[in-house]
């Protein structure tokens, strides 16, 4: 990339990195905040009541070595809410321990000669307590908020994955997209944020300490420490600033909000094709009806979608038949699609007042995909050929993949297979894994463009035992009474897309690196259907 | 006026006492020095007069009251203390160390200030350039005297000093006890003074209490303990180690 492209590919979503970029200030700041409003007073419970001190650090200990991902699913099945409010909680319990740990610390470390002048200067408790003890511990406290805030900015990239927004949403969506321009373009503002986050508590906390004589009035130093004091004040205000004046389309969609029109909120989960689908949705029901759409991309798996389109949180988002009855009802693999989208169908009408509406036409299952040339070499065509290697050969799996009943436990069961080892990828890396040759075989989608692109081979399942997986629109039957012309409208797409199409939509973005808005539009229109 | 009667000090429960039996007075106006060598019992006695430590065992009153019947903040305030190794807060500027007192039974900022103004130049340390600045800024005799100016701040009847020179080079310490005398002949002050030195006790102390292992050896005036050393301990201080230290 040139120079002038790298211009040009960041000032075009200005308006975008700059509504994120306030979100993660906003994230990490609130969060900061108050784990320093619940931390300082615990850190000050903690000091003064020693029994105490054992098992509350314990607790936050543990909490911190939650691993972010889990803890941030975990408060989504508790609060049965996506978006900030979780991802804010999350947040807070992290940065809880370098507060109240630093906090501790510093109360503890003041010298025992000057604690006792206080006492025996005649100060009451509460009074040693703030004015010796709390000024002279605040150099340490400092330096955990400070902990806190930088630790915060990095964490803070994973709360896109449940919807909250920030800079992980250009990673998500580049890990989703296999776009490493899109990654950068969230990783390079978050690292700068942290550098800048940090700098500017330091800078208060200089900004803080007694003014000597020697800094002279009207110096350049005496007036850098004003500016130091202010800096972290302003942060958080510019960050406020951006968050409420979202630009561009945002702030179109905002207002059109308050023209009274209603919402449909449309929810993808974090590859390619789901995003692919999810816009093709929007754009139809935008151009169709007089519906403003709201994008919930990049939710971070099927069970954050589920729950988010069961608490109301998306109206729609695009499911796989396969996926619904296995991964979410818990119901045994049935291996006719007819009568697999009929079950799932009953089900969620009965279970989560939802709607299965016309699958898109395409069946996105599971292939074991192997490099043609080894394909080649050891004439592998089916799954069984493999069954007498296994044990030599490395496997790269998604995270679902490898614990879905029909995933790699099925597939143990049903034909026998052990892969000797088995690693877990993200979606998208999992094909660049078998491409370098870090792992052999690969659990890919049957309708992923980089099959083809990469030289892959896919085998065939001879003992049937991959379900179908017919995508299809699910909506909440709220929305559907509401305006029941959506149903109609999304019928249109009833058929539409077989596999090699599909697979074809997911190269144009995953390997030709097209803006999906774009390709989508003119797919549509090519149909004839926009 | 201070009395101790009959005080006993444990820190272990009963098996080891810091202070043994020890009963003495303090006369309005009297500065008496405790001299021992470390671990003598002398800052333990110190202490429970303002009880930052409270005796085992025994009666200490402080202007004819038992200090238990004191609420202890109020006794504190009631009484300066200079601490060992000087004791000021870092975190304060020079004249909210001497203010801290005042601060605290709120007086008016006026009266703080013109106290503080007062003490400051008492000590030698003129407010104009000393007043804004923080304790690590003077030298260890200067902020000495800064202990010193805090401790009087409030104006207390009573001033206990936990060995205020004993960190200090010598030239410094027989100056600040040069001025400790002027003081005392100014402010007519009741002083429980602690040292270890044998020259600083006889140069302070209108009575000097012996203090060795918790047991209190002599009191008197200098007169007294020199002509007649009551016991075989007092006698080879002054023999063998005149005019030394005792360390």
């Amino acid at each position: 990339m040139s120079l002038d492209a790298v211009v040009t590919y960041v000032v075009e979503r200005l308006p975008e990195l700059w509504l994120r970029t306030g979100e993660h200030l906003m994230l990490t700041g609130c969060s900061t905040l108050a784990a320093m409003f619940i931390g300082i007073p615990l850190g000050i419970l903690i000091f003064r009541t020693t029994w105490l001190r054992g098992p509350l650090m314990g607790v936050i200990g543990i909490l911190q070595t939650i691993p972010s991902l889990a803890m941030l699913v975990f408060l989504l099945a508790l609060l049965k809410k996506i978006g900030v409010l979780p991802a804010l909680i999350a947040l807070t319990l992290y940065a809880l321990l370098p507060i109240a740990r630093n906090t501790l610390t510093g109360l503890e470390e003041v010298s025992s000669e000057v604690m006792e002048a206080a006492q025996g200067i005649g100060m009451k408790e509460y009074q040693q307590l703030m004015m010796v003890r709390i000024p002279l511990a605040a150099p340490v406290i400092v330096a955990g908020i400070r902990t806190a805030a930088v630790v915060g900015v990095g964490i803070a990239t994973l709360s896109a994955f449940i919807g909250a927004g920030g800079l992980g949403q250009f990673i998500n969506r580049g890990l989703a997209l296999a776009n490493t321009n899109l990654i950068l373009l969230g990783a390079i503002p978050a690292a700068l944020l942290a550098v800048v986050v940090d700098f500017s508590i330091g800078a208060f906390e200089w900004g803080l300490r007694p003014e000597r004589k020697k800094d002279k009035k009207g110096s350049l130093r005496r007036l850098m420490r004003r500016l130091a004091f202010v800096l972290p004040v302003a942060i958080v205000l510019i960050s406020m600033l951006t968050y409420f004046t979202k630009p561009g389309w945002i702030s179109k969609t905002a207002a059109q909000l308050k023209s009274g029109n209603k919402v449909v909120r449309i929810g993808t989960k974090n590859f390619t094709e789901q995003i692919i689908l999810g816009e093709m949705m929007a754009q139809l029901i935008e151009t169709k009806t007089d519906l403003i759409v709201e994008r919930r991309f990049n939710l971070g798996g099927t069970m954050i979608c589920h729950g988010a389109l069961v608490n109301g949180e998306i109206d729609l988002y695009a499911e796989y038949t396969g996926t619904g009855l296995t991964a979410i009802l818990k119901h045994p693999v049935i291996p006719d699609p007819e009568e697999a989208l009929n079950h799932v169908t009953r089900a969620y009408h009965e279970r989560f007042d939802a709607q299965w509406l016309k699958p898109f036409g395409f069946n996105n299952t599971y292939a074991l995909t192997v490099r043609e040339a080894d394909a080649k070499k050891n004439q592998w065509n089916r799954i069984s050929d493999l069954v007498n290697m296994a044990m030599e050969m490395r496997a790269g799996f998604t995270a679902e993949f490898a614990e879905r009943p029909d995933g790699y436990p099925g597939l143990r069961r049903i034909y026998g297979l052990r892969f000797g080892e088995v690693r877990d990828f993200d979606p998208a890396l999992m094909y660049e894994a078998v491409v370098k040759g870090e792992v052999d075989v690969v659990c890919a989608f049957a309708t992923d463009g980089r099959i083809a692109a990469y030289h892959l081979v896919p085998l065939k399942d001879d003992l049937n035992f991959f379900p179908p997986y017919h995508a299809a629109p699910v909506i909440r039957e709220n929305i559907l009474k509401t305006h029941p012309k959506l149903g109609d409208v999304l019928s249109l797409f009833g058929g539409l897309i077989d596999n090699a199409t599909m697979q074809r939509l997911n190269f144009e973005v995953d390997g030709k690196k097209r803006k999906t808005a774009e390709m989508v539009e003119e797919f549509l229109k090519a149909k004839g259907i926009l | 006026m201070i009395k101790l009667t009959h005080i006993f000090k444990s820190f272990d429960g009963g098996r080891s006492y810091a202070v043994k039996d020890l009963s003495l007075s303090v006369g309005k106006g009297e500065t008496l020095v405790l001299l021992g060598s470390s671990g003598c019992g002398k800052t333990t006695t110190l202490k429970m007069i303002n009880r930052l430590i409270e005796p085992t065992q025994g009666i200490i009153e402080v202007g004819g009251k038992d200090v238990m019947d004191y609420d202890p903040v109020d006794l504190r305030r009631q009484i300066g203390y200079v601490f060992q190794g000087i004791g000021l807060f870092p975190h304060m500027t020079i004249e909210q160390n001497v203010e801290i007192v005042p601060r605290l039974l709120g007086w008016s900022i006026r009266s703080r200030q013109e106290r503080m103004r007062e003490l400051l130049d008492l000590v030698g340390l003129p407010a104009e350039s000393f007043a804004q600045r923080f304790p690590d800024e003077l030298s260890g005799g200067q902020q000495q005297r800064v202990g010193v100016a805090r401790a009087l701040a409030a104006n207390p009847t009573y001033l206990l000093m936990d060995e205020p020179f004993g960190a200090l080079d010598a030239l410094t310490r027989e100056a600040l006890q040069q001025e400790l005398l002027n003081l005392k002949k100014q402010l007519k002050k009741t002083i429980v003074f602690v040292t270890h030195d044998l020259h600083e006790a006889l140069l302070i102390g209108d009575r000097i209490a012996i203090l060795h292992e918790g047991n209190l050896e002599q009191i008197g005036t200098k007169k007294d303990i020199l002509d007649t050393p009551a016991t075989q301990f007092v006698q080879d201080l002054f023999t063998i180690k005149r005019p030394g230290t005792l360390t």
